[in-house]
């Protein structure tokens, strides 16, 4: 008889993530996704000027504003068929690029590595050796005995204290945890550093975009940095080496830490590329535009399906046509009034709560569709278009990873391994990796443009009679679309797609599970009334449902409900 | 000189929850402070604030509040009131975090010295960038109690003659002045 776990943080009003699985015989045989606030924020939109939309669509989210103001003035942009000027892509690419880094370094640190790292392992660990294994992985200098053994005592005092403070919740001493102190003590002193570097990463957000979090420097056309290389108020060089130097240190702990650590954790959990496999259909578009039409990138896109890799499709620019066509909703499981599937410029968004029924309509998550088909986005995606397209910059770090992997597990680790739990971990480095390398690079386009006497950041729009268009942006949790329907200067219709629409959609009207659902198949379970594996899975795709709402709730019912039925 | 933030949490789209920010940004168009003191709307920061409130001296949140009380009602926490709560299991990692964020920066030994969130229970949460009657008619009162924190912290303020802009750029009409008194 099958078991049925729900997973269901009980958390007052905001957009929540909700899981669902049927358990038989220690494994997921069944699983749904939903998303438990309505959003609707769309509607907010509806008849104001274009221009003012980045504002609106920055606060979707608390965590990636910058994304959505960017795929908000890109869609006007499409729109009005609007170039942006050369130091404006520049700018634009460079906050895209820290804040990137920012959300993929919180991510492995903060947010998923304690699903493999067992705190409670951390005070046997012998600090000495710990460094002697960190230096044989990584040239870091905070390798030392030193920064270990100071993470150490601040774990000891902690379990001392009796109160766990911030590690309540974990899993501790589960049986899928199989690190050995040494290594817990490595991941968890990287973690305590990774809060300096992801700072960094968001400095240099803030100094482009003139404050954090919520930018203020774009504009449709290009953005609002005034460029005027002696002023100490405006974008000067001072500035920009302010801004190199934060750069730098971001890229030193990427390549010599993030990557290190995903790398050597993979090597040590080798299981978990044979688990979490799921929708194996990717989708991406091409990212970090180099000139001022939009029609080359740093960042490569396209599609694959069916595990195709070797059939890659590739979009030669962010609004490709057949990206423009292929994409449609369906609300066959939606709390949402509607029948056959639709394209997002002509979309919906009437809501019709009728609860939570796995065989009817179980989620407030539209269930979008690429040539009708669930598409899994995201760095995984990401970096398998780019590998398949033999993309150099793709390749070297993929490539590198692979070897690092082989090197500490001593198995041969291949690409096809990337389709699973621990290759979205994986890919996620790989990408952060590019995009340091990108960093240095997009920085020195820009003082180089700079240089030649370009100061141009801005073209005026124009708007007549009625347009449509897509800005998309490759986001750190994968493809990202904006379209908006302008008539007469306004908004006629707004629907944002949002990464973690297409990786935690519903099932569609064929019963097509989403990626997140079908990852989960299949996943065997230690402790089914632990779930850990369930977590591991969910948590590496990034989830971010929280397009939403954040009142604090006081009465501590902040606890994830774990439900057996 | 004292490092102090004022910062205002929530999201501006929906509804009762934008009260943070809106009040904040009154408060900044309203006053001027003495150096060092930082007045920001932060949105839905979730984990990014630890970013915004470590190695502070002091920090004055202002959010809205999900509690059985009538909506506008005022509540004041402080550090343990806060602290003794569980922190979640992340199934979404990007919920609201004040209790994650203060654990952290205290194990880290970053966390600011004086933590005040205001609380503000608020009436309706659907989607729209308006305050509902209540939580408008809060207003006031919780600017009243953002001075007597500044006034126990010590840290001076002072009214400005003429109010500036708000830059409360997402009502529409603008919120009218409000009727503060010094």
């Amino acid at each position: 008889m099958a078991k049925r776990i729900t997973i269901d943080p009980i958390t007052r009003i905001e957009g929540h993530l909700r899981i669902d699985v049927e358990v038989e015989n220690n494994a997921v045989n069944n699983a749904w996704a939903s998303c438990t606030m309505w959003r609707g924020i769309e509607t907010i939109l509806r008849g104001r000027d274009p221009r003012d939309a980045w504002m609106f669509t920055q606060r979707f989210c608390g965590v990636c504003t910058t994304v959505h103001a960017m795929a908000s003035v890109r869609a006007v942009e499409d729109a009005l068929n609007l170039e942006v000027p050369l130091n404006a892509q520049y700018i634009r690419n460079l906050i895209l690029i820290g804040h990137a880094l920012h959300d993929h370094i919180v991510h492995f640190y903060q947010l998923s590595a304690l699903d493999w790292v067992d705190i409670l392992q951390i005070p046997k660990a012998d600090p000495e050796k710990t460094a002697k294994l960190a230096e044989s992985l990584s040239p870091w200098t905070r390798n030392s005995r030193e920064e270990f053994k100071a993470a150490q005592d601040k774990v000891k005092a902690v379990a001392a204290s009796g109160q766990l403070g911030i590690f309540t919740n974990g899993y501790w001493g589960h049986p899928a945890m199989r690190l050995s102190p040494e290594v817990n003590l490595l991941a968890f002193t990287h973690y305590v550093q990774a809060l300096e570097y992801q700072r960094k990463a968001l400095q240099v957000v803030g100094m482009l975009g003139s404050k954090t979090p919520h930018i203020q420097n774009l504009t449709v056309g290009g953005v609002s940095n005034a460029i005027d290389l002696d002023s100490p108020s405006a974008l000067g060089m001072d500035r920009l080496e302010a801004i190199h130097v934060l750069l730098n240190d971001v890229v030193r702990f990427v390549n010599e830490v993030y990557f290190v650590d995903v790398c050597a954790l993979a090597a040590m959990y080798p299981e978990w590329f044979k688990i979490g496999r799921g929708v194996t259909n990717y989708l991406a578009v091409p990212d970090l535009p180099l000139d001022t039409k939009a029609s080359a990138y740093d960042l490569p896109g396209g599609y694959i399906t069916n595990g195709n890799v070797g059939g890659v499709h590739a979009f030669k620019t962010a609004s490709d046509k057949e990206f423009r066509e292929s994409v449609s909703e369906d609300v066959t499981h939606a709390y949402y009034r509607g029948e056959k599937p639709l394209h997002p410029w002509v979309g919906e968004t009437e809501p019709a709560f009728t609860g939570w029924d796995g065989e009817q309509k179980y989620s407030w998550v539209k269930a979008p569709r690429f040539q009708g088909q669930p598409m899994q986005v995201g760095p995984l995606a990401q970096v398998l278009i780019g590998y398949a397209q033999g993309h150099p910059l793709t390749r070297k770090y993929a490539d590198l990873a692979l070897n690092k992997v082989s090197a500490v597990a001593g198995v041969h680790a291949t690409p096809d391994m990337l389709h699973s739990t621990l290759g979205r971990h994986a890919a996620r480095a790989i990408r952060a990796a590019m995009l340091a390398e990108l960093a240095q690079k997009h920085w020195q386009l820009l003082v180089d443009n700079i240089a030649k006497g370009d100061f141009t950041v801005y073209n005026q729009p124009v708007f007549n009679g009625e347009v449509e268009g897509v800005g998309t942006h490759e986001a750190p949790r994968g493809t990202l679309s904006h379209w908006v329907v302008v008539k007469d200067g306004k908004i006629k219709n707004y629907q944002a797609v949002v990464p973690s629409t297409w990786n935690a959609s519903p099932r569609d009207r064929s019963g097509a599970h989403g990626p997140y659902e079908a990852a989960l198949l299949r996943t065997p379970l230690a402790r089914p009334e632990e779930p850990l594996e369930v977590l591991r899975t969910v948590h590496s795709f990034d989830p971010c449902m929280a397009c939403a709402c954040h009142a604090f709730d006081p009465s501590g019912r902040q606890i994830a409900k774990v439900k057996i039925l | 000189m004292k490092n102090v933030l004022i910062g205002g949490i929530g999201n501006i789209l929906l509804g009762d929850d934008g009260v943070g920010p809106y009040i904040v940004r009154l408060l900044a168009a309203h006053f001027e402070f003495e150096k060092g003191v930082e007045v920001a709307d932060l949105g839905t920061p979730a984990l990014d604030l630890i970013d915004q409130i470590s190695g502070r001296d002091a920090v004055i949140l202002i959010d809205s509040i999900k509690v059985d009380c009538e909506p506008g009602s005022v509540l004041l926490y402080r550090k343990p009131d806060i602290m003794h709560l569980r922190p979640e299991v992340r199934m979404d990692p990007h919920s609201p975090a004040l209790v994650e964020t203060l654990l952290s920066v205290e194990m880290f030994a970053i966390a600011p010295r004086d933590v005040l969130l205001i609380g503000i229970a608020g009436g309706s949460y659907d989607s729209g960038c308006r305050l509902s009657t209540p939580v408008s008619a809060s207003i006031h009162q919780v600017v009243g109690e953002i001075q007597a924190e500044l006034d126990r912290l010590e840290i001076t303020y002072r009214r400005r003659e003429r109010p500036i802009e708000s830059g409360i750029w997402w009502t529409v009409p603008k919120p009218a002045p409000l009727p503060f008194t010094a």
